[in-house]
């Protein structure tokens, strides 16, 4: 997916973010400042930084086709979200995943440019209230979010293709009194007949920004768009003023950044429906 | 004894939108003493003279450090035995003098028609006048006895003691999304200063800056590290202020585009005497950084 994928109405509401300086202009600056001597170029120059957190489903009913499918779609994914951070953004990210247990991929969110894609297996049961609690506990300043560049709220994805086994209430709870889930940007994806909406919309906080995948087809296409989407909206500076130019808090600019992610979304999944694909509760 | 060198630099973003620099940075080096300094205004819309602001906070904190050095060996005496009151009594001397700068200028140079022409008339009311000029500060001193430092809002105290390490003895109180920074223009600003005090170990260096230098990081260990390298140039420090500026302005530009300030003081015998501890730090810190890219990049799923 590239950026011609975003509707003139989503441009419309992107009218308040800044322009990214070009390459050039960037290129041309940093010749100008770089020297062959310069004992402070050891230490490098990290530009604003973005994490996204993708929690995955890995229980026992993800086994054949759909993680095969969904571990395709990641390491395709990955060259497309550097491309989001080219400009003017570092992006990092971070994979959950749980099963009967929680496990990070990396013991630290890692920076696009450098990020390869561990495949994964399938077994046991959908701890998904267990990995709500651990990602609650990773999103903190003392913790996965430590980086000083660090400079928008994360872009959190949930995948999932059942109904959790535990008590995922009581780990959203949790999750809900952060401060970084309050302000990051949610989204959720539904994979095949058994994932249930209504837990991804609590997850998200609105139904906008879930969308269901029932075909390997889909699949690829959802997690590309809901992923490319929304670490696009999450590294964009948006002004805090509004048209009149009165000044608005950034709670209101948290707010406005979900809600557009919940329109293209909407918008980018109902362009996107594709009528031959195989079911993944038929054929697979 | 002592030396120094401040500069600061306008964001990239500020550029864009025409706005003025809104940091300020200054140094003081006397025989007894040496101040490091540095303040950020705000620069959002209610804040509009605070390019101001923060040249007052500057200015406020060196003429009130001074004060207290009037007489220099009470002070030094005095100091370590109540130093957490007259720590106290120093931002409040801080905040005073700020408070009377912006009094007089407010007095000097009313509201314009064009500063209230971007408010409603409900929304200026609302706006305390000290506010205008609302900025942070950090201000790091040191003397032959003691060294101690004030901060109020985001920015950095870094120090270099003689064991070489770079250490953070404020606590960095980044905040979370959507939260506001402590000001020097705040009602209830002398209970919002966080401060350090030590006279148990010799300093080498010690700088202060603004938050646009810790956010053009990846990392803490990167941060500090830095201010290793730079003290490490510091025997040379008039070749090296070039190098300095030209850094700084490369990560206002690249980095957070925030402005940027950095302020040093340094104790020229203690650097002199350390300079291989501080020059092994600077090694040991390149392999450390290896070691931590390596240990990153380990996976730990079963694939």
């Amino acid at each position: 997916m590239s950026n011609e994928m975003i509707t003139d109405a989503a441009k419309e509401a992107m009218d308040g973010f800044e322009p990214a300086e070009s390459a050039n202009e960037k290129k041309q600056m940093d010749n100008m400042l770089d020297f062959d001597d310069d004992p402070l170029s050891a230490t490098g120059v990290s530009r604003k930084s973005l994490v996204i957190f993708f929690l995955i489903d890995t229980s026992g009913s993800m086994k054949g086709k759909k993680m095969g499918e969904l571990n395709t779609v990641m390491e395709e994914l990955i060259p497309e979200i550097r491309k989001v951070g080219e400009a003017d953004t570092e992006v990092k990210v971070a994979v959950l995943t749980f099963s009967t247990d929680v496990k990070w991929m990396y013991s630290t969110p890692i920076p696009i440019e450098d990020f390869e894609w561990a495949r994964l297996r399938a077994n046991g049961v959908t701890s998904m209230g267990a990995a709500f609690k651990e990602l609650n506990l990773r999103m903190s300043r003392n913790s996965f979010l430590n980086s000083p560049s660090l400079s928008f709220a994360p872009v959190i994805f949930l995948m999932t293709d059942g109904y959790p086994s535990d008590d995922y209430k009581e780990g959203l709870k949790e999750l809900q009194a952060n401060s970084w889930y309050k302000f990051g940007l949610k989204a959720a994806l539904g994979i095949g007949n058994e994932a249930n909406d209504d837990v991804l919309a609590e997850f998200t906080g609105s139904a906008d920004t879930v969308v269901h995948a029932y075909s390997g087809g889909q699949l690829a296409q959802m997690i590309k768009i809901i992923a490319v989407t929304s670490s696009q909206i999450g590294s964009k500076s948006m002004t805090l003023s509004d048209d009149s130019g009165r000044e608005i808090g950034e709670e209101d600019v948290f707010a406005a950044k979900q809600k557009l992610l919940g329109q293209q979304i909407q918008e980018l999944v109902g362009s996107k429906v594709e009528a031959n694909d195989v079911p993944f509760d038929t054929g697979w | 004894m002592f030396n120094g060198f401040s500069h600061s630099v306008m964001g990239a973003s500020h550029e864009k939108t025409g706005l003025v620099c809104q940091d300020n940075s200054s140094f003081k080096v006397c025989d007894n003493y040496a101040v490091a300094v540095v303040a950020d205004g705000h620069g959002s819309k209610k804040h509009f003279r605070s390019h101001l602001g923060s040249k007052y906070a500057v200015e406020s904190t060196i003429e009130a450090i001074d004060r207290y050095y009037e007489n220099t060996e009470d002070f030094e005496e005095n100091f370590p035995k109540n130093y957490k009151m007259i720590l106290r009594n120093i931002e409040k001397q801080i905040i005073s003098n700020w408070n009377k700068k912006v009094e007089k200028h407010l007095e000097e140079n009313p509201v314009t028609d064009e500063e209230k022409s971007k408010f409603t008339e409900e929304e200026f009311e609302k706006i305390p006048p000290e506010s205008y000029y609302g900025s942070t500060l950090i201000a790091a001193v040191t003397s032959k006895k003691f060294t101690f430092g004030v901060q109020i809002g985001d920015g950095s105290l870094v120090a270099l003691f003689e064991d070489g390490k770079a250490v953070m003895p404020m606590e960095y109180n980044e905040s979370a999304p959507a939260n506001v920074t402590a000001s020097i223009c705040n009602s209830n600003a002398a209970g919002m200063f966080s401060s350090f005090f030590t006279d148990k170990k010799k300093l080498i260096a010690l700088f202060a800056s603004t938050d646009g230098l810790y956010t053009s990081f990846g990392s803490e260990y990167d941060f500090l590290d830095y201010h290793t390298i730079i003290t490490s140039q510091l025997t040379n420090i008039e070749a090296f202020k070039q190098i300095i500026v030209n850094n700084l302005t490369k990560r206002s530009h690249f980095g957070t585009e925030d402005d940027i300030s950095l302020s040093c003081v340094f104790n020229q015998e203690i650097l002199d005497s350390s300079i291989d501890i501080i020059k092994n730090a600077v090694e040991d810190n390149k392999k450390r950084a290896a070691d931590r890219r390596a240990e990153l990049l380990t996976k730990q799923v079963d694939i």
